[in-house]
């Protein structure tokens, strides 16, 4: 081998010789050998995702009157000291459940008045997003029995507990969420356009224009 | 073709010879505009029948780059586009998000010509801003209904079988501003809220296969690492929502065409997509493709989170709010003339655009330029691919009239982008997500392309 280096076949040959000796029983491919096995306890601290009904909230616990120091302190900037919201950041208490309906029916305007009583099927999932995504600026800093506590304060807030309410891994799953029986799963195609090609309206069309300018920074 | 010389193709005006005064002058005019008056000795040259000659080259004098030396290899390590192109970015509009960490950005379109979208310039949404995630250290966890769980490296994932599709991603929040009424003046921000890549990863099926999923297991979750540690349920064959309604049948289809991907149009992901690995859901809003992916588990119901509850829904005008719209249907757009590409001058044209659908391949799309009454099929580019953006085309002469062009596709299912109106009709104005209805551009006698909508059918 070492001989054929100078030609410029050498190469060539020498991979050949050299393939000769392997095998050709590895072409199947695959997942073999790949990945390590976890065990779901290893997992556990990464599993910090709450179902709907409560399954999987993390023990612990806290009171309204618990939420209301770190809510002012850490939640109150954003959305407003009585759950109002605050420059674009959304509110906590929305229009009540009636009004909300009223105005969806009315087409006007409902999209800014979502909050925990309107726009929230499940109490524990607010626990997950608090625990998950909270204080905004500093995401996930807050501990387990602090985000139950703003849980129930913000909960009170959209006036769906009592102030002598306590949240935890026990009651949370049973709070009666004002928006929870209006949720309907997708049920689309839900508009049925034909492929017309020819004479399709009589009617000339109704043109509305007026887009905004000067909104691309 | 039209009625005056001004409304002459330069190339007619070569062969018969032309150089009348009119002809000067729109000449003096095009020269202005298009090279800022450098190469004005125009009219009356050798080569005064000829636009093309005048305003862009001439190639017979020394140009602003002929007897200069260029910039060496690997002076720009990574490329990038022509200075002159610095106006093809992505955008963002500052009165839509309190704050640019929990917002979005649009793809230019108006000014791709492909199918696919520059890694640079895809969409970005972030719930808690984009984060620089190790591939060295970051790990993926497949666990819950599995014979087993199992821990991967980047490495591993890379080693696995891969996997190759074009497709793209909507933000189901894509039109959302128009809903109401017209407001926004660029097609950027009516439809720039989708990008369309090829990507390539690790199937979802044969990971499946290799942990063994429970075949009870009914739906199952995605992840990611990023502050919002954003997450969201995907439904799998026999998956049903809290109350137990099943979902519709083409939305628990749709993790057939999942991956785990890591490379977006031959590179690895940008950090603003995920990387180093992000979840692709093909056909469902782009918010199901969790980016910067760390962990999936596969359960028997939905989590029903934060985003599946208050964020992506839609409150329709029946007063019920309809959860797990998940698949985006049929849309399309034309992307020239737009706001943003206005007509310059009579003549030909060709229409183009791009449509798209989350439920398979587009089958057709029609163009109308009277508002709808009539329509003519286009002409897709190929490739045509599923839950991947097409391209169309229609040659169009315009003889300086007001015209309303509108496009509208068909998908393979049979199913027609709808009007606007008969979206209203069902879910009225505060439903935000998925507005996938026909876009109409008006184009003025000025040559302007504006933003419209119509308001009867």
């Amino acid at each position: 081998m070492s001989k054929l280096k100078t030609s410029k076949f050498g190469l060539g040959l020498a991979a050949g010789v050299m393939a000769l000796g392997l095998s050709t029983a590895g072409i199947a491919g695959g997942f073999n050998g790949i990945g390590a096995n976890i065990t779901e306890k290893a997992v556990d601290p990464w599993d910090i995702s709450v179902f709907y009904d409560g399954t999987n909230l993390p023990k612990g616990s806290g009171t309204v009157e618990a939420g209301q120091q770190p809510y002012d302190a850490k939640c109150a900037m954003c959305h407003g000291a009585f759950g109002e919201g605050a420059e674009g950041y959304p509110k906590m208490a929305g229009d009540p459940m009636p009004a909300f309906i009223q105005s969806l029916k009315q087409g006007l305007d409902g999209v800014g008045n979502r909050g925990v009583n309107n726009a929230w099927g499940h109490a524990p999932t607010l626990f997950d997003m608090i625990k998950r995504h909270m204080p905004f600026y500093a995401p996930g800093t807050m501990g387990v029995d602090e985000s139950y506590a703003v849980t129930c304060y913000v909960l009170n807030l959209g006036g769906i507990v009592d102030m002598d309410f306590t949240c935890s891994n026990e009651t949370l799953a049973d709070v009666d969420m004002p928006a929870r029986e209006y949720y309907v799963t997708d049920t689309r195609p839900d508009v049925d356009n034909k492929r017309c090609m020819s004479d399709c309206y009589d009617e000339k069309p109704k043109v509305v224009g007026a887009a905004v300018t000067g909104v691309s920074e | 073709m039209s009625e005056t010389t001004l409304d002459q193709t330069p190339q007619s005006d070569a062969r018969e010879g032309v150089a009348s005064s009119d002809r000067r002058k729109f000449l003096r005019k095009s020269v202005a505009l298009a090279a800022s008056g450098a190469a004005a000795a125009a009219a009356g040259n050798a080569y005064a029948g000829d636009v093309k000659l005048e305003t862009v080259t001439d190639p017979l004098k020394p140009g602003a780059t002929r007897n200069i030396l260029g910039r060496g290899v690997v002076s720009v390590p990574y490329g990038m586009p022509s200075k002159f192109e610095k106006h093809v970015v992505r955008r963002n509009v500052s009165w839509l998000t309190a704050d640019t960490v929990a917002s979005i950005s649009f793809t230019p379109w108006q000014d791709l010509n492909g199918i696919i979208t520059p890694n640079g310039l895809h969409f970005e949404r972030h719930h808690a801003g984009a984060v620089d995630v190790d591939p060295e250290t970051h790990r993926l966890v497949i666990h819950g209904m599995v014979d087993k769980p199992m821990i991967f490296t980047m490495e591993d994932l890379k080693r696995m079988p891969s996997h190759t599709a074009i497709h793209f991603l909507e933000c189901p929040a894509n039109g959302a501003m128009e809903w109401r009424g017209v407001q926004m003046d660029s097609m950027q921000f009516t439809h720039g809220m989708m990008a369309c890549s090829e990507w390539t990863g690790v199937k979802l099926t044969d990971l499946m296969e290799y942990v063994g999923v429970d075949p009870k297991s009914t739906w199952l979750y995605a992840e990611g690492t990023d502050g919002s540690a954003l997450q969201r349920s995907i439904p799998m064959e026999g998956a049903k929502d809290q109350f137990g309604e099943p979902l519709p049948a083409d939305s628990c289809e749709m993790y057939k065409d999942a991956m785990i991907a890591y490379a977006q149009n031959g590179e690895a992901l940008r950090p603003e997509n995920g990387y180093p690995i992000r979840f692709l859901l093909p056909g469902c809003e782009a918010n199901m493709s969790i980016k910067w992916l760390r962990r999936i588990k596969f359960v028997d119901k939905p989590l029903v989170t934060y985003q599946e509850t208050r964020h992506y829904i839609e409150p329709l005008p029946d007063g019920t709010i309809r959860q797990f719209s998940l698949v985006n249907e049929t849309n399309s757009v034309i992307n020239y003339p737009c706001p943003d590409n206005q007509m310059k001058g009579k003549g030909a044209y060709e229409i183009r655009g791009i449509a798209w659908s989350g439920r398979g391949k587009i089958a057709h799309v029609d163009v109308s330029v009277d508002g709808g009454k009539n329509w003519k099929e286009a002409e897709l580019v190929e490739p045509v691919m599923s839950k991947c953006v097409t391209k169309f085309k229609l040659p169009f002469e315009w003889n300086g009239d007001e015209h309303l062009i509108m496009s509208r596709a068909t998908d393979e299912t049979g199913y027609v982008q709808p009007t606007l109106m008969q979206l209203r009709n069902v879910r009225g104005t505060n439903s935000i997500y998925h507005k996938n209805s026909i876009q109409a551009w008006k184009i003025e006698k000025t040559g302007e392309v504006k933003n419209v909508q119509i308001e009867n059918f």
